[in-house]
């Protein structure tokens, strides 16, 4: 009972910006909505104080390509911003193309956000618009720019690993 | 201005940690004796575990996962088997969601006086450290039975468990248990009674229930602030079905009562591992499993001794994951220090890092003390439990 009451209260609030929905289980509500109204829709969430933010977690899809390497659609990065109540998780879904990976910043509304921020800015290189902090949080300093390790395309640390032993050896 | 930021002196601890074992470091920014700042820098035992399960099938991440954490293994284990069976329309027996049930919160006894032990070490009262730490080994040693080993019990397989529990060792926990409750109710009266030890913990590092939803605080953290927050209560997954927990909360948000809800949280797993020996029904303790999982994506939540353990693991519907994501309890948690540690004494900072238990490997990180405009004065995590245990003397 309780479950229906929470998602749908939150559905509602979010009904304006949604693109496309759907519940792959009765707890779950997955929403895509633009990058956009990413903001807004946080907000609105917080101001009814629906859960709190769980995660944010990034996903890669890489480029699809066809026999003679020419690029039907290009890499998108998907970021998923898990919000909980009891049993209840609406998840916001935003897409961004590798290109201009860039999304705004949600720690004005939750302050907390931002080691998840953090996270996926070093993991998969998002560029999160406004965030209050983008040193390093996992990866170590020596680590090199524009290398993403969860992305699909990272798939060896061999050249890194050399390269960080002649660094300390001056 | 400028002269008085030139005061403040950032106060760098770790990343060597010779009190947890473990690397983090934290930077105190401190304003004579006053933390005005603080921050946390993780990554130093980041080993990329989620890049490493999308190159391994679902059983090897499984044992993969276990390794996160080498105190909560089995929630990890259980959280990503739960998720697993999700997506693979597969329901374990009820015996094994019980036998789950019964190591979960035998793992949680162990984590709970674990975590009390290096919090009276952090506090200065080692005796209270020995005690704890030496009737931990009585439930080390009912899992060393129950599975073979002390840390890494691997009790979960995909579709069921592997372990089955019979009369002698049904008995055995029973007594262990009586044992544990007993020595329990003491530490309970040492931790509300001791004037020492309430020194140090009453009043200290108090998160108002606002302040603890806001920063996303889980497991006894919140619960210690009156946050109704509890995976096995709010959605109960596994045998919590069967065998359903009361929710521990205590209003206060202090540390005093961070230890007191630890605490209640044993007698109720105390009571919940009889209730399970009791009732636990005969019958299969495994189904069978396709090697090949069908493609989605689900959410697996789990109550791990810290907090809410959270799994988002997305299937391409081959033998490996697409995509494993890991949100651990303790991450959330150093929201609060940040939060909590400005205004309180630069002598309360370890009191209030072990005060949400922190668990590097599952995040990752360390503590250090640096002076801004002046030469650096390097402190590493035993002088600042020194200098805590000094200056409450």
């Amino acid at each position: 009972m309780e479950t229906i009451k929470f998602l749908e209260s939150g559905k509602l609030i979010l009904e304006k910006w949604i693109e496309r929905s759907q519940t792959t289980e009765e707890n779950r509500l997955d929403i895509w909505i633009s990058t956009a109204n990413l903001k807004p829709a946080v907000q609105s969430l917080v101001e009814i104080r629906w859960g709190y933010l769980i995660t944010i977690t990034g996903l890669d899809i890489p480029p699809v390509r066809d026999q003679d390497n020419n690029e039907l659609q290009p890499g998108q990065l998907e970021a998923l911003y898990h919000f909980a109540n009891d049993a209840d998780i609406i998840t916001i879904r935003v897409k961004v193309p590798y290109s201009k990976p860039q999304i705004d910043s949600i720690c004005e509304i939750i302050p907390s956000a931002t080691i998840y921020e953090r996270e996926v800015i070093e993991l998969f290189g998002f560029d999160l618009l406004n965030t209050p902090n983008t040193e390093k949080l996992i990866l170590p300093d020596s680590w090199p720019e524009g290398v993403y390790p969860l992305r699909k395309s990272f798939t060896n640390l061999q050249d890194l690993v050399t390269s960080n032993k002649e660094q300390s050896n001056d | 201005m400028t002269e008085a930021k030139k005061e403040k002196f950032i106060v760098p601890i770790g990343p060597q940690h010779p009190a947890l074992k473990e690397p983090g470091n934290f930077e105190f920014t401190v304003d004579g004796e006053i933390v005005t700042d603080a921050t946390v820098r993780l990554g130093f035992v980041h080993r990329g575990i989620e890049k490493a399960c999308e190159t391994r099938n679902y059983t090897q991440d499984m044992y993969l996962l276990e390794r996160v954490c080498g105190i909560c293994s089995h929630v990890h284990a259980t959280a990503f088997v739960l998720g697993v069976e999700k997506l693979a329309g597969v329901q374990a027996p009820p015996r094994a969601e019980a036998i789950r049930v019964l190591a979960a919160e035998l793992e949680r006894i162990h984590s709970h006086l674990l975590w009390f032990g290096v919090a009276a070490h952090e506090a200065g009262f080692d005796t209270l450290f020995m005690y704890t730490w030496r009737d931990r080994e009585v439930v080390m040693d009912i899992l060393e039975t129950l599975s073979g080993s002390r840390v890494h019990y691997s009790v979960n397989i995909l579709g069921g468990v592997k372990i089955d529990i019979d009369q002698k060792l049904s008995d055995l926990i029973k007594k262990d248990m009586d044992f544990l409750e007993e020595r329990t109710e003491h530490y309970m009266k040492v931790v509300t009674t001791d004037e020492t030890f309430l020194g140090r913990t009453r009043g200290i590092g108090t998160l108002s229930r606002d302040r603890a939803k806001l920063l996303g605080a889980v497991g006894p953290t919140a619960r210690a602030s009156g946050v109704k927050r509890d995976v096995r209560v709010n959605a109960p997954y596994s045998g919590y079905k069967e065998f359903p927990v009361k929710m521990v909360i205590d209003q206060t948000g202090d540390l005093e009562a961070r230890f007191v809800v630890r605490l209640k949280e044993l007698y109720e797993s105390y009571r919940l591992i009889r209730e399970i020996l009791e009732k636990i029904q005969p019958g299969e303790i495994s189904t069978r499993i396709k090697r090949k999982i069908p493609e989605g994506e689900v959410i697996s939540r789990v109550e791990a001794p810290r907090g809410e353990l959270f799994y988002f693991i997305k299937s391409n519907g081959t033998e490996m994951p697409d995509r494993v994501k890991v949100r651990t309890p303790s991450l959330c948690n150093w929201g609060t220090i940040t939060d909590v540690a400005v205004g309180h004494k630069l002598a309360d900072m370890p009191m209030l890092l072990a005060g949400i238990d922190p668990c590097f490997s599952c995040n990752d990180r360390m503590v250090e003390i640096r002076s801004d405009s002046q030469p650096s004065q390097m402190m590493n995590w035993d002088g600042l439990r020194k200098y805590g245990i000094e200056y409450y003397k």
